[in-house]
C-alpha cells in the first residue's frame, strides 16, 4: 500500500511541476502532446493520474506528519482544476466552458469535503476559526476580508457592467435542421430517403455495406485499405467514383478545406470561422449524405434563419457543379476521412 | 361474524362499482364514432354514390374516408386569435405548465401508495407494516388537496385555449371528441376512486377488507394512467400528426389519431417522469418537514419519509435517460429535421442545460445516500472512498454537459482555429454522451449499495469471494462502457445508435444482478447498529430539496423543448400557427418562464402543504396515538 501511494506522489509531483511549468510558460503546453485520435481520453487519463497523484500524495505528507488541512486541499485541487484547463489543454478553450467545467468541479469538491460530518468539520475549521477570531492573526484575517471581499466583489460587479468594445458571443447552429427537401438542377431530394447513386458495389448495385468496407481506415494515419486503392485504374464502382469525387475536391473544395479534409486549406486563414474540418467526428461523422447534399448545393448563402449569423462564405455549388459531381465529391469526403455517412435503420 | 361478511359484501359492492364507473365512459363513449362519424359517412355513401371522397393518412399512409373538415388556415386577427394586450402563448404555456405539475404529482403519488401500502401489507413485522401504512396514507393525503388544484387548473387551461386560441382548439377537439368525452367521464372515475380510498382507509385496514383497499388503489392508478396516456395522445397528435390526410381532414379512424408514431415513447417518458417528480416532491416536504420539526420523533418520521420518497423518486430516475433516449430515437425517425432541431440546432442550447440538470439529480441522489451513511454506524468503512465515487460522477458529467456547439467570442474561436475543439468537440457527440450517463447511473448504484451495506457485515462463507466478485463486475462494467463510447467513433451511426442496448445493458445488469447478490450477502448479516432516523445532516435534507427543484425545472424545460419543436406549427405540417407569436423565444426568455413556472409551482404547493398540516393538526387525538411512525424503530432493513 504504502509503495503505491509513494508511486501515487511522485506522480503527483512530477505532474505539480510540469503543469507549474506550462503556468508559468517554462515549458510549453504541447511538450507532453495531446494525441490526435486520443486527446478526449488522454485528457481524462491525465486527469485521474493527478487525482491518483495527490491522493498519494496527501497520503505521504499524513504519514511524514505534514497532513495538508482538509480546507486548503479543497481549494488547492479546484486551482488546479482551473489551471489545467487553462493552461495544459490546447487550443484554448473558450471561457463559457471553462466556466462551466469550474462550477461543476467546485460542487465537486464541495460534495468530496462535506461527504462525511467529520470531513466536513475539518473543511470548516479554518473559516470558522477566522470567523471566531480567537487569534490575534485571525482577527486580522477576519478584518482583511470584511475590507478585500467586498472590493473583490465590487470589482468583478465593474468587470462585469462595464461596456467593452469586444465581438458579442455568437450562439451559431453549427448544424442547422435541414429542410425535409430541396431542388437541385430542377429535382427535387426528399432529404430524408435519397441515397447517394454512386455509393454503389462493382456491379453497379447500392450497397452500403461495400462501400464502408473500402474508406481508409479510422485512426493515426489513415491508411488505404489493401486493394482499395481509388488510384487504381482497374477499380470500378465505388472507388472509380471516390477517385472522381478527390478529382473535383482537388479542383474545387480544397484551397479552402484543405488538402488533408481538416478544414485549413491555403484560403482558410483568411476566413473566421475558418472551413469546415472534415476530420473531426462532429461535422460530417454526425450527417446523413442528404444533408451534406443540401449544403454543398445550396451554400452559405441557403442557410435558413436557424443558421443565424449564416458565417459561411461556402458558394452554392449548384451554379458550379452538376448533381452527379456533387455527390461524388461527398463519396470522396466519407472516404477520406474514414468516417460512415448517418444512416436510419 | 356477520358484521364481516357485511362488510366483505359492502366491499366487493363498492369495488364492482368503481369498475363499472371505469367501463361507463368506454361504453359511452363507444356508440360516438359510429353515430357520429361514420354512419353519416356511410349514408352519404349511399346517396352520392362513388361520391365518397377518401383521403391518405399523412403517417400511416392508408385510404379512409374523409369525415372531418380540413384544418383551419388561420389569420393574424381577433376571430383566430383573440388576444389580451399580452402575448397569449406565455399564458397558455403558464396554465399548460401549472396543470401538468399538479397532474403529474396527482398520477404519481397513488402510484408511490400503491407501492407502499402492498409493502405493508406483505411485511411480516407489525410495527413496521404499520409505519409503511401510516406513510402511504400521508401521501395520499398530500395528494388530495392537490388533486383539487389539478382539476381546477385543467378547467382553466382549458377556457385559456376556447378564449385565446378557439381555431385551433376547435379543430382539435373536432378530431378528439370521442377521447375529450372518455377522458372527462375517467376524471370522475377518477375522483370518485380517490375519495371512496381516502375515506375508506380506515374502515378497510384489516384483513381481507385491507386488500380490497389495496386492489381500489390499483384500479386509481390504472384510470390514472390511461387518463394520461389520452391526454397524451392530443400533444402525439401536435408533434407527429396521424390518422388525417395532408389537409388535415380527419380519415375515421380513432386508434390512427391516438397511435401515433410518438405516443408510446411520450407515455413510457411521461410514466417514468412523473414518478421521479412525484418522488422528488414528496421527497421535498419531507425535507420542510425535517428542518421545521421540533422533536426527535418528528425528524425521525420525515427521515425515513425522504428516504422512502427519494429512493422511488431514484427508482424511476434511472430509467428515465433510457426512455429518453428511445423518444428521441423515435423522433429522429419519424423527422430527420425535428431531430436535428432538438440536439443539434435551435434547440440544442436548451439540451444542454437538460443535461445539466439531469447530471444535477444524479449528483444530489448520491450525495444524499454519502449523507445518510452518517447515520449508521459502520458505515465510515466507505466514507474515505466517496472522493473516488466524486471523481467518476463529474467525469461522467462534464463529458455529459460539453456543449457540442460551444459559446464563443469571434477572437477565441479564431484561436481554437476553427469551430470544434480538437479534444473538447469529443464530448459534444452522442457517443461519449452515452458513455458519461451510463458512468453516472452506475456510480449511483455503487453508492446505493455501499449504502445499504453500511451498517452490515456479511456472514456466509463466501463474502470474501463475493465482495471481489462485486467489485470486479463495478470494474469490468465501468470499462466496458467507456470502451464502447470509444468505440462509438468508429463505426456506422446506425450500429453506434445499437450500442446504446450494451451499454444499457451493463448498467441494468450492475442494478439488478449486484442488488439481488448484495441482499443474498447481507440475508442474517452482523449489524455494527440501529439505523439512527434523524440523526442526519441538514446538508442532506438541503440535496432532497434540490433534487426536487432541479426535477420540476427540468420537467418545465423538457415540456418547452418539446413544444418548440413544432416550431411555426399548431399541428405539425398540418396546421401552421399564423399568430403573430409563431417563433421560437430566445434562450434566456425561456429559462426566465420556466423559472418563473417553477417559482409559482414551490410557492403554491407550500400552500397545499401547509393545508396538509392544518387538517393534521385536527386529528383526533385517538388517531394522532395511533401513529406507529412517531416512535422510531431500529429499522431491520432498507
Amino acid at each position: 500500500m504504502k509503495a503505491l501511494m509513494s508511486l501515487g506522489a511522485l506522480i503527483g509531483v512530477a505532474g505539480l511541476l510540469l503543469l507549474g511549468g506550462m503556468i508559468f510558460n517554462v515549458i510549453p503546453s504541447n511538450t507532453v502532446r495531446l494525441v490526435e485520435g486520443y486527446m478526449p481520453m488522454q485528457m481524462l487519463f491525465e486527469f485521474a493520474c493527478f487525482v491518483a497523484g495527490f491522493a498519494g500524495l496527501s497520503y505521504m505528507m499524513s504519514a511524514m506528519g505534514m497532513a495538508l488541512p482538509r480546507f486548503w486541499q479543497g481549494i488547492g485541487f479546484w486551482a488546479f482544476v482551473l489551471l489545467y484547463l487553462k493552461f495544459r489543454v490546447y487550443p484554448p478553450i473558450p471561457f463559457s466552458v471553462r466556466a462551466m467545467y469550474g462550477t461543476v468541479s467546485l460542487v465537486a469538491v464541495f460534495m468530496w469535503v462535506s461527504a462525511s460530518e467529520e470531513d466536513w468539520k475539518k473543511f470548516k475549521q479554518p473559516i470558522m476559526n477566522v470567523l471566531d477570531a480567537q487569534t490575534g492573526l485571525n482577527k486580522l484575517l477576519r478584518y482583511a476580508y470584511l475590507i478585500v471581499l467586498p472590493i473583490l466583489i465590487g470589482g468583478f460587479s465593474y468587470n462585469a457592467m462595464m461596456p467593452k468594445s469586444e465581438e458579442p458571443i455568437e450562439l451559431r447552429t453549427v448544424h442547422p435542421a435541414p429542410p425535409a427537401s430541396t431542388k437541385v438542377h430542377g429535382k427535387t431530394y426528399t432529404l430524408q430517403t435519397s441515397q447517394n447513386p454512386y455509393r454503389v458495389n462493382p456491379e453497379g448495385k447500392y450497397d452500403q455495406e461495400y462501400t464502408n468496407a473500402n474508406i481508409v481506415e479510422q485512426g493515426m494515419g489513415r491508411l488505404m485499405k489493401p486493394n482499395a486503392n481509388p488510384w487504381d485504374e482497374k477499380n470500378q464502382g465505388y472507388l472509380k467514383y471516390v477517385r472522381e469525387g478527390g478529382e473535383i475536391f482537388f479542383q474545387n473544395c480544397h484551397f479552402c478545406h484543405g488538402d488533408n479534409l481538416n478544414g485549413r486549406g491555403l484560403h482558410a486563414f483568411a476566413f473566421n470561422p475558418i472551413p469546415a474540418n472534415f476530420t473531426d467526428p462532429g461535422t460530417i461523422a454526425q450527417l446523413q449524405e442528404t444533408f451534406i447534399f443540401w449544403r454543398v448545393s445550396k451554400g452559405g448563402i441557403g442557410l435558413p434563419n436557424e443558421g443565424f449569423p449564416w458565417a459561411s462564405v461556402m458558394p452554392p455549388w449548384e451554379q458550379h457543379l452538376t448533381v452527379d459531381e456533387i455527390w461524388k465529391v461527398i463519396l470522396f469526403e466519407y472516404w477520406h476521412t474514414g468516417y460512415y455517412p448517418r444512416t436510419w435503420d | 361474524m356477520g358484521l364481516l361478511t357485511g362488510k366483505r359484501v359492502f366491499s366487493i359492492v363498492a369495488l364492482c362499482m368503481m369498475v363499472g364507473l371505469l367501463l361507463l365512459p368506454i361504453v359511452i363513449a363507444l356508440p360516438s364514432p359510429a353515430i357520429g362519424e361514420e354512419a353519416p359517412a356511410g349514408d352519404a355513401a349511399k346517396k352520392d354514390g362513388d361520391k365518397v371522397e377518401k383521403g391518405r393518412d399523412v403517417y400511416y399512409k392508408t385510404e379512409g374516408i374523409v369525415v372531418g373538415a380540413p384544418a383551419p388556415k388561420t389569420t393574424d386577427g381577433p376571430k383566430d386569435y383573440p388576444r389580451y394586450n399580452f402575448e397569449s402563448r406565455v399564458l397558455i404555456w403558464f396554465a399548460n405548465q401549472q396543470h401538468l405539475y399538479y397532474g403529474s404529482f396527482v398520477l404519481a403519488v397513488p402510484i408511490f401508495c400503491m407501492i407502499i401500502e402492498f409493502m405493508g401489507v406483505v411485511t411480516k413485522d407489525k410495527a413496521l407494516a404499520k409505519r409503511y401504512d401510516q406513510l402511504a396514507y400521508d401521501f395520499i393525503k398530500i395528494s388530495l388537496t392537490a388533486y383539487s388544484l389539478t382539476a381546477i387548473l385543467g378547467g382553466i387551461l382549458i377556457f385559456t385555449f376556447l378564449t385565446l386560441y378557439p381555431a385551433f382548439f376547435g379543430y382539435l377537439s373536432s378530431i378528439f371528441r370521442p377521447v375529450m368525452h372518455i377522458y372527462a367521464l375517467m376524471f370522475v372515475a377518477e375522483s370518485g376512486t380517490l375519495y371512496i380510498y381516502y375515506y375508506g382507509w380506515d374502515k378497510m385496514k384489516e384483513g381481507f377488507l385491507k386488500w380490497i383497499h389495496l386492489s381500489m388503489s390499483v384500479v386509481l392508478n390504472v384510470i390514472g394512467t390511461l387518463l394520461m396516456f389520452l391526454a397524451n395522445s392530443w400533444i402525439g397528435f401536435m408533434m407527429s400528426p396521424a390518422g388525417v390526410d395532408e389537409q388535415g381532414r380527419y380519415l375515421g379512424n380513432i386508434w390512427h389519431v391516438i397511435h401515433t408514431a410518438l405516443w408510446n415513447p411520450l407515455n413510457l417518458h411521461r410514466i417514468l417522469g412523473n414518478m421521479a417528480f412525484g418522488g422528488g416532491v414528496v421527497a421535498a416536504y419531507a425535507a420542510y418537514k425535517f428542518l421545521a420539526a421540533k422533536t426527535d420523533e418528528d425528524r425521525a418520521h420525515y427521515d425515513w419519509m425522504g428516504y422512502i420518497a427519494m429512493a422511488l423518486g431514484v427508482a424511476f430516475l434511472i430509467p428515465l435517460p433510457f426512455a429518453g433516449y428511445w423518444l428521441m430515437r423515435e423522433v429522429y425517425a419519424y423527422r430527420q429535421q425535428m431531430g436535428i432541431t432538438l440536439m443539434g440546432g435551435l434547440l440544442a442550447w436548451l439540451f444542454i442545460i437538460q443535461a445539466t440538470m439531469i447530471g444535477i439529480l444524479f449528483l444530489s441522489s448520491n450525495y444524499y445516500l454519502w449523507q445518510a451513511m452518517g447515520r449508521m454506524r459502520g458505515a465510515e468503512k466507505y466514507q474515505r472512498y466517496i472522493k473516488y465515487l466524486v471523481f467518476l460522477l463529474i467525469c461522467g458529467f462534464l463529458v455529459f454537459i460539453t456543449p457540442h456547439t460551444m459559446v464563443m467570442t469571434p477572437a477565441e474561436l479564431k484561436a481554437m482555429g476553427g469551430q470544434q475543439h480538437p479534444v473538447l468537440g469529443n464530448f459534444g457527440v452522442m457517443s461519449a454522451k452515452n458513455g458519461g450517463i451510463n458512468v453516472m447511473i452506475t456510480t449511483t448504484v455503487l453508492s446505493f449499495i455501499w449504502y445499504m451495506r453500511g451498517n452490515k457485515v456479511s456472514t456466509v462463507s463466501w463474502a470474501k469471494f463475493g465482495n471481489i466478485f462485486m467489485g470486479v463486475f463495478f470494474a469490468c462494467a465501468y470499462v466496458n462502457i467507456i470502451w464502447l463510447a470509444i468505440y462509438g467513433y468508429y463505426i456506422p451511426a446506425n450500429v453506434r445508435v445499437g450500442l446504446s442496448v450494451p451499454q444499457v445493458a451493463t448498467t441494468l445488469s450492475c442494478l439488478f444482478f449486484m442488488f439481488a447478490l448484495n441482499s443474498v450477502m447481507m440475508r442474517g448479516a452482523k449489524q455494527m447498529g440501529p439505523i439512527e432516523w434523524g440523526k442526519i445532516s441538514v446538508r442532506s435534507q438541503y440535496a432532497l430539496i434540490m433534487l426536487a427543484t432541479a426535477f420540476t425545472w427540468m420537467m418545465a424545460l423538457m415540456g418547452y423543448i418539446r413544444s418548440s419543436v413544432r416550431l411555426f406549427w399548431h399541428v405539425n405540417e398540418i396546421m401552421r400557427d399564423n399568430s403573430p407569436w409563431a417563433y421560437t423565444h430566445t434562450v434566456g426568455f425561456a429559462a426566465n418562464m420556466i423559472s418563473f413556472n417553477v417559482l409559482f409551482f414551490w410557492i403554491s404547493i407550500l400552500f397545499v402543504f401547509w393545508m396538509g398540516s392544518l387538517a393534521a393538526k385536527k386529528a383526533p387525538v385517538e388517531a394522532k396515538a395511533g401513529i406507529p411512525g412517531s416512535v422510531p424503530q431500529p429499522a431491520a432493513s432498507h
